[in-house]
């Protein structure tokens, strides 16, 4: 008990009890607009600034301005997605996939896609997509729950979810193989993923989609780190267990389904930013849920100036840039760092 | 109940289709260290479940200073009571400080980060288990006890008034054991913390808290000072086994140990136990006798009967006779031979049909070579004879000197008295 008796209780508390890495954060804030930057110059139309004065040299700048956008909002709603999933669900290997919530929102997509519906009724896209995909959750959480009495356990959640995906991709599949050619078209176009600006009505309601789950993700972020200690403790702590979880649930739900709407499938990004990003950083939320959404955002815009630049005019799904940088990238992480993310 | 700190009122609580607690009412004061005991599975758990209201009760209800646990907020909850329970586990690779500051997330809003304040009562409670300077490093890389004192570091947080620990010192060895227990005592006397301590180890308990709560089947057994509650004849009922309680009239503690020696001690007279049995109802009485250091011999049983399988399996002298058929002369002979070695005869409470009424015949020999004959009560409930034999047997039997037993335990005790 002498320990502790030169220890006097300061003001300076805050700042000695702080949890993150100040040049970490510093060199993140430099990559960021760099990579960002970078991007803007590489096009099909070669790896340079346009020339800025002449019509088409603006509008290739506005365009790719536009899909730069595109990238972050979906790249950051796909991480933030992911960081919740895995804190809920205290599985390194939770994403919007395992939990059928993509699979539900494709299934709704491709459903408004082939029925006419997107053409007929404005933002049925994103609409469906999100409609869709709360009703997968709900299914899967009420599978779930019916097993295991009132309060499912992660294991009943991750199972049924990954079965009810599975089941939502076969019925894509079923769904596309009914489909007309014309119809047909339109959906491969849009579930192997690209950024390709969408309506500028849609995109609007997107981002404030996108930008309120993020924001709700960030409120929550104090109770995510509770949570990780299990349901159980984090009702001790006066937290209102079950409310954050359900929270957490519809707002990562928003942005998954949200960004599978406007950019299709894009697989990966939702497993390894959370990752990269803790490992990194730390598992504290507070400042998780930020930088996985501005690392996640840069992660694939940068991928998607990789995709339409590289084999130009040909355009590479986003997504299998995303698979095949991320997935190498991600490894070397795992081997080196995975300690001060995951412990176990 | 102006200062009564926990109130149970008549609780009924459980899970699903199982109640647990069953019609539980106590009281524990403002400032009173309570260490709450009972076998595993009494209830223990489910109380302090019940008691931060993670569980409902069914009926009846639960205060907290006064006030209805159910209708309160999570937030003014937390501020009242906080529960360290019997493992902490993060997937994530948390600094034991952040693991320290979830204590104080729940008091500020989710809009409002940790104030300056906040981060005092961290550092203070930190100091107060000891752990700031583990505050770096990774919470579940560190050792058990400390682990253990970053829970306590971050429940303290909350700043409750009543703190309830789940076993969590259980499996830690002795010297943190200890260290955890001066942190509590130390918060009970100088923050006049209400302490709730479940735990196994009943001389521990005796060592450090004002009042014991001994729990049984959901129920409240026994209240008071250490002294009233640790008695061998309530414990030997509570736990069913044999206890020692000594109190050391320097130190006043008191200490409570199973009884190992028992083996030793029956080297006496009597040594052979001849037991009637089947259908499984010998198992529990072989397994008790020999424990006892008794030798053990029973038949006659059927083969394939389970009772025949758990002698066999304890190593128990047995007179066997073919699965299924009744108990013929030869089995009944060697079985008479056997008995005649034995000083202690016992029927269970098989049940008895014409195939097994013969075996009564060796407890009328017993008590005619003026042996003690134990007989389990309830004859008339198993007698599967024509016109009651079975049942008249003993009845005669009874009136030549065999006695009743109801059960093991008393049994076990009124043969040690012999």
């Amino acid at each position: 008990m002498k320990k502790y008796q030169d220890t006097t209780v300061r003001s300076t508390a805050m700042r000695r009890l702080s949890t993150i890495s100040g040049t970490r954060i510093a060199l993140f804030l430099v990559a960021v607009p760099l990579l960002l930057s970078l991007s803007l110059l590489l096009g099909p139309t070669g790896t340079m600034l346009p020339d800025l004065d002449s019509p088409v040299g603006k509008a290739i700048m506005i365009l790719r301005l536009n899909r730069l956008v595109m990238g972050l909002l979906v790249g950051a709603a796909l991480s933030v997605s992911g960081v919740v999933f895995q804190a809920i669900l205290r599985n390194p290997l939770a994403e919007p996939y395992v939990l059928g919530v993509s699979g539900g929102a494709g299934l709704g997509a491709t459903m408004a896609i082939l029925f006419g519906a997107v053409s007929a009724i404005p933002l049925s896209l994103p609409v469906m997509a999100f409609m869709s995909a709360v009703a997968t959750l709900f299914l899967v959480y009420g599978i779930a729950s019916r097993g295991s009495g009132g309060v499912p356990s992660v294991y009943s959640l991750i199972l049924s979810g990954v079965i009810i995906s599975a089941i939502c991709s076969s019925l894509i599949m079923f769904l596309v193989s009914m489909a007309s050619v014309e119809g047909l078209h339109n959906v491969i176009w849009w579930m192997l993923g690209n950024l390709q600006p969408a309506p500028a009505n849609q995109r609007f309601v997107s981002s404030l989609f996108i930008v309120s789950g993020i924001a709700g993700a960030w409120l929550l972020a104090s109770r995510l780190n509770s949570l990780t200690l299990g349901r159980e403790m984090a009702h001790y702590q006066g937290i209102n267990a079950d409310a954050v979880i359900v929270a957490g649930l519809l707002c990562a739900t928003l942005t998954a389904a949200t960004a599978v709407s406007i950019a299709g499938m894009i697989g990966f990004v939702g497993l390894i930013v959370p990752h990269v990003t803790r490992a990194m950083f730390g598992p504290d939320h507070r400042w998780l849920v930020p930088l996985a959404a501005v690392g996640g955002g840069t992660f694939l815009a940068v991928c998607d100036a990789f995709a339409r630049t590289v084999l130009a005019p040909i355009e590479i799904p986003v997504g299998v840039v995303t698979a095949l940088a991320g997935g190498p990238f991600f490894l070397l992480i795992l081997q080196r760092k995975m300690k001060s993310a995951w412990i176990g | 109940m102006e200062n009564a700190a926990l109130t149970f009122d008549k609780v009924k609580a459980g899970y699903k289709g199982r109640i647990v607690l069953d019609d539980l009412s106590f009281r524990v004061q403002e400032g009173e260290f309570i260490s709450l005991i009972g076998p595993n599975g009494c209830g223990k758990s489910t109380l302090l479940k019940t008691a931060a209201a993670l569980l409902r009760p069914v009926e009846g209800r639960v205060f907290l200073f006064g006030k209805d646990v159910r209708s309160m907020r999570p937030v003014s909850r937390a501020k009242l009571i906080g529960v360290v329970p019997q493992k902490v586990e993060s997937p994530m690779a948390y600094t034991a400080a952040q693991i320290v500051m979830n204590g104080r997330t729940a008091a500020s809003g989710p809009w409002r980060g940790l104030a300056e304040e906040d981060y005092v009562v961290i550092e203070r409670s930190m100091i107060y288990t000891n752990v700031l300077h583990l505050k770096d490093r990774y919470f579940m890389e560190l050792s058990g006890g400390e682990q253990q004192r970053v829970i306590l570091a971050m429940v303290l947080a909350q700043e409750p008034r009543i703190i309830m620990l789940d076993e969590s010192i259980a499996h830690l060895d002795i010297n943190h054991r200890y260290e955890v227990l001066r942190i509590l005592k130390r918060i009970n006397r100088e923050e006049r913390m209400t302490v709730v301590l479940v735990s196994h180890d009943l001389s521990l308990s005796a060592e450090i808290a004002d009042r014991l709560i001994l729990m049984s089947d959901g129920r409240i057994v026994s209240e008071g000072p250490p002294e009233e509650v640790l008695v061998p004849d309530i414990l030997g009922r509570v736990y069913d086994c044999e206890l020692k309680v000594q109190r050391d009239p320097v130190t006043g503690t008191t200490h409570v140990s199973g009884i190992l020696e028992g083996i030793n001690s029956h080297s006496g007279a009597h040594n052979t136990v001849h037991i009637i049995a089947g259908g499984g109802t010998g198992i529990e009485l072989y397994r008790r006798f020999a424990l006892q250091g008794f030798r053990v011999t029973t038949g006659v049983l059927n083969g394939m009967d389970s009772d025949a399988e758990a002698a066999r399996a304890l190593g128990v002298d047995t007179v066997l006779e073919k699965p299924f058929s009744a108990i013929g002369d030869e089995a009944y002979q060697k079985a008479s031979e056997m008995a005649a070695q034995a000083e202690i005869l016992v029927l269970s409470d098989v049940p008895i049909g014409s195939g097994n009424l013969i075996n009564l015949r060796l407890a009328e020999e017993a008590l005619k070579a003026g042996k003690e004959v134990w007989i389990a009560e309830g004859i008339n409930e198993r007698d599967y004879t024509d016109g009651k034999q079975a049942a008249f047997t003993v009845q005669q039997l009874l009136a030549d000197g065999a006695r009743i037993w109801i059960s093991l335990h008393d049994l076990m005790k009124e043969l040690k008295k012999n």
